[in-house]
């Protein structure tokens, strides 16, 4: 064998690390985007075969998609799903850089709001307009999976983010549970006081749950609709009359929320309720099946916070249409996804799911036996104002402006705490 | 077969002109190709796993490059002008986290300290409390935050209820709730955590330490003050400049601790380094969470190099 000088293998070494500087230097993005950024590809067409993965963070109901993964395969002999499970908060963050690629899903779902902005940039989702599937679902619940003229996903949950009422504990206490006004809410809130309960359990201490609240008390009182995207926008402030009208309302609350709320979690909020020790939990509907499970057997109702202040109120309450299914343009097994996806929005299928998850659907003519969804069905009919924090598509302005209400609670007065969200919005503009 | 003595002859044998001239020009270095095989598994995974994303972490920071798109702008210095001077979000996490880093420094050096001087002698309840000391180094950081996390909760959570329990009510607190506390209680969580492990560090430092000194000492009539200045401080001084330097990396760090016990994303008071560069990524403006990491880079190895020097703390005579 021929010898090298150390000179010479410093030369091949330093070969290596040129070329892993130059690989370093691509261009950022240049050799992503599957798909292409450039907008929908058509749904694809042939057979409905292959390993399709089926990307979500909801692992709670992964048992229920196993039972429809089974019924879907029984259909399509030369099909398999497997589910790929992240939680939300990694979901949120790192969703996109799982899918893009296609690694993961091939039929996946996205948080309505920011991830589904970014997907679609990204180009990641098919056009489903002309699918079997958006047939099935409520025209007017489509929206929040449109981009244009394009429908990238299909919104298939419809969840109401307001305060879950414990029906036994109002009635002890004689407690109104559709107060007209914010008079009226107060009242009730200082009734279910005086029976002895804590009025309202508010995770103030998870700032994705305990934003939820921020829904109801924004929805009559901003002066237009898009008013989170106008304060990203900087067309509104938090400055504004009509925003710290609304912080003077979270303040108004804050003698009716357990003690210490801001440092309350999830889980433990969760617990006062079925407890029994709240008589309201202000997260939402989407916590149904979790207060069943820790072992809340009454009655359970939605109260809408009206922060209307002369019984005129616009909205009676507030929906989100979320978990948005799409099919990746990058998937090598395009035609079971969107088979996949076709099942899952067939009434029978997404009847299924929503009984036994405990969540209402946008899908038409669902027949839901489950207690707790016929006993909130009426409120698929009510008028009801799209969940707004999810306008907002920059998370930091998100966060910033929703803790403005939790400073509120913890005896900021609503001014600074206005002033402190504006801050960063404008940093952010 | 050649004699030792045989050998030593040839060596000393005088070379001839050509044969010098020949070995000046052929490097004495010069060794089988093959041996250079053996590094290059390791240079390749360094280059793949090392060098590469860093240079490329140097790259997104001079973009406006969101994570996914094609299209991106080169923006120079622009990112980190941003986190100074128009970002307070990131100034917020910066100050927490040098209070953090503060904080957990001083309590955890001191605490791990005095732990290694009361556990040192190998006798049956030392050992037994020196394992449960630490016992919470082996668990993983996710499993200590959520433990915590239920500590401080304020209606169900063990601190407030150990107070309820014996007549202190007036002392529960809202614990993270609390955002002039919150911070506090998680360096509190983040000591109980790691102290276990510097005082193995401490232990085998004072162990290394003659009994003869003391006992001299000890004739000379020098109180355990004295001794502990005299003789143990120099001592353990080379220990104490590792602890400080491991402590304030893993405070700079904190990140699955504090994501895990405060949530994601962590609330302002809680917002460290690390969980903002998270947050940013997140918010899919990834040339400027590579800035933010770049200025993460250079502020721990600015403090890591500045306590080598301020900290030169070797044992007397060396």
């Amino acid at each position: 064998m021929n010898q090298i000088s150390r000179r010479q293998a410093m030369a091949v070494l330093g070969a290596l690390g040129l070329g892993a500087t130059a690989a370093a230097c691509a261009g950022p993005g240049g050799s992503t985007a599957p798909g292409g950024a450039t907008g929908p590809v058509a749904p694809a067409t042939g057979d409905i075969t292959g390993k399709v993965s089926f990307a979500h963070w909801r692992g709670e109901d992964k048992a229920v998609f196993d039972e429809l993964i089974k019924r879907f395969v029984a259909k399509n002999s030369g099909v398999e799903v497997v589910q790929d499970i992240s939680t939300s908060n990694d979901y949120n963050a790192q969703g996109l850089q799982k899918v893009r690629g296609a690694a993961i899903g091939d039929a996946f779902a996205t948080f309505r709001g920011a991830q589904f902005k970014n997907f679609g940039e990204a180009g990641i989702y098919t056009e489903l307009k002309n699918s079997k599937a958006v047939g099935n679902y409520q025209k007017g619940l489509l929206t929040a999976g449109q981009s244009g003229d394009s429908q990238l996903g299909l919104p298939y949950q419809v969840v109401f983010p307001m305060p879950m009422a414990n029906t036994e504990l109002f009635d002890k206490a004689g407690a109104e549970l559709a107060p007209k006004d914010w008079d009226a809410f107060l009242a009730m809130c200082e009734k279910l006081a005086s029976s002895g309960v804590t009025p309202i359990s508010w995770p103030g201490g998870d700032v994705g749950n305990g934003g939820q609240l921020f829904n109801c008390m924004i929805a009559n009182n901003a002066p237009v609709d898009d008013m989170c995207a106008q304060i990203e926008q900087g067309k509104l402030k938090c400055t504004d009359d009509w925003f710290i009208r609304m912080l003077n309302q979270y303040k108004d609350l804050a003698p009716f929320l357990q003690s210490n709320a801001t440092g309350t979690a999830v889980e433990p909020a969760q617990n006062l309720f079925s407890q029994g020790k709240a008589a309201m939990l202000a997260t939402g509907s989407y916590h149904l099946a979790a207060v069943r499970n820790l072992g809340a057997k009454f009655p359970i109702e939605l109260v809408f916070p009206n922060t209307s202040t002369d019984g005129n109120a616009k909205y009676e309450g507030v929906y989100n249409a979320t978990f948005i299914l799409g099919v990746n343009s990058a998937s090598k097994h395009q035609a079971a996804a969107a088979a996949w996806i076709d099942f899952l929005s067939e009434p029978e299928n997404a009847g299924y799911y929503a009984n036994q998850t405990a969540q209402h659907v946008s899908v038409k003519d669902v027949d839901y036996t489950n207690a707790d969804l016929k006993r909130l069905s009426p409120w698929l009919d009510k008028k009801t104002a799209l969940a707004a924090r999810f306008q907002f598509l920059n998370l930091d302005v998100r966060n910033a402006v929703e803790a403005s209400a939790t400073a509120v609670i913890s005896g900021t007065s609503p001014e600074q705490a206005a002033e402190a969200a504006q801050k960063i919005v404008d940093e952010r503009l | 077969m050649s004699t030792h003595t045989g050998m030593a002859a040839k060596r000393k044998a005088p070379e001839s002109s050509a044969e010098a001239a020949t070995k000046k020009r052929r490097s004495p270095t010069r060794v089988n190709p093959a041996l250079y095989l053996f590094p290059l598994p390791a240079v390749a995974v360094i280059a793949f796993f090392l060098v590469m994303p860093t240079l490329q972490a140097f790259q997104y920071a001079v973009t406006d490059w969101n994570g996914f798109s094609a299209a991106f702008n080169y923006v120079g210095v622009d990112n980190f002008i941003r986190a100074f001077t128009k970002d307070s979000l990131f100034t917020n996490a910066l100050t927490n986290n040098l209070k953090f880093v503060l904080l957990v420094v001083i309590a955890q050096t001191a605490f791990s300290l005095l732990l290694g001087l009361l556990l040192t002698k190998n006798s049956r309840g030392s050992i037994l409390l020196r394992a449960l000391f630490f016992f919470p180094t082996i668990l993983s950081s996710v499993s200590v935050a959520f433990i915590w996390k239920f500590i401080y909760d304020p209606n169900f959570g063990l601190a407030n209820s150990a107070l309820g329990a014996v007549g202190l009510g007036g002392l529960q607190g809202p614990y993270l709730g609390d955002n002039n506390q919150a911070l506090y209680w998680v360096a509190v969580t983040q000591v109980w955590f790691h102290a276990g492990q510097m005082m193995v560090v401490y232990i085998a430092g004072l162990q290394s330490i003659p009994r003869e000194l003391y006992e001299a000492a000890e004739m000379d009539g020098a109180n355990k003050w004295q001794q502990f200045k005299s003789i143990t401080w120099p001592f353990v001084a080379p220990a104490t400049s590792i602890v400080v330097a491991y402590t304030t990396v893993q405070s700079f760090k904190a990140f699955d601790l504090i994501l895990g016990i405060a949530g994601n994303p962590p609330k302002s008071s809680l917002d460290i380094l690390s969980t903002r560069i998270y947050s940013t990524f997140a918010n899919s403006e990834f040339g400027y969470a590579a800035a933010q990491s770049i200025i993460f880079m250079a502020m721990i190895a600015l403090v890591t190099w500045l306590q080598r020097r301020l900290l030169r703390l070797t044992p007397k005579g060396e």
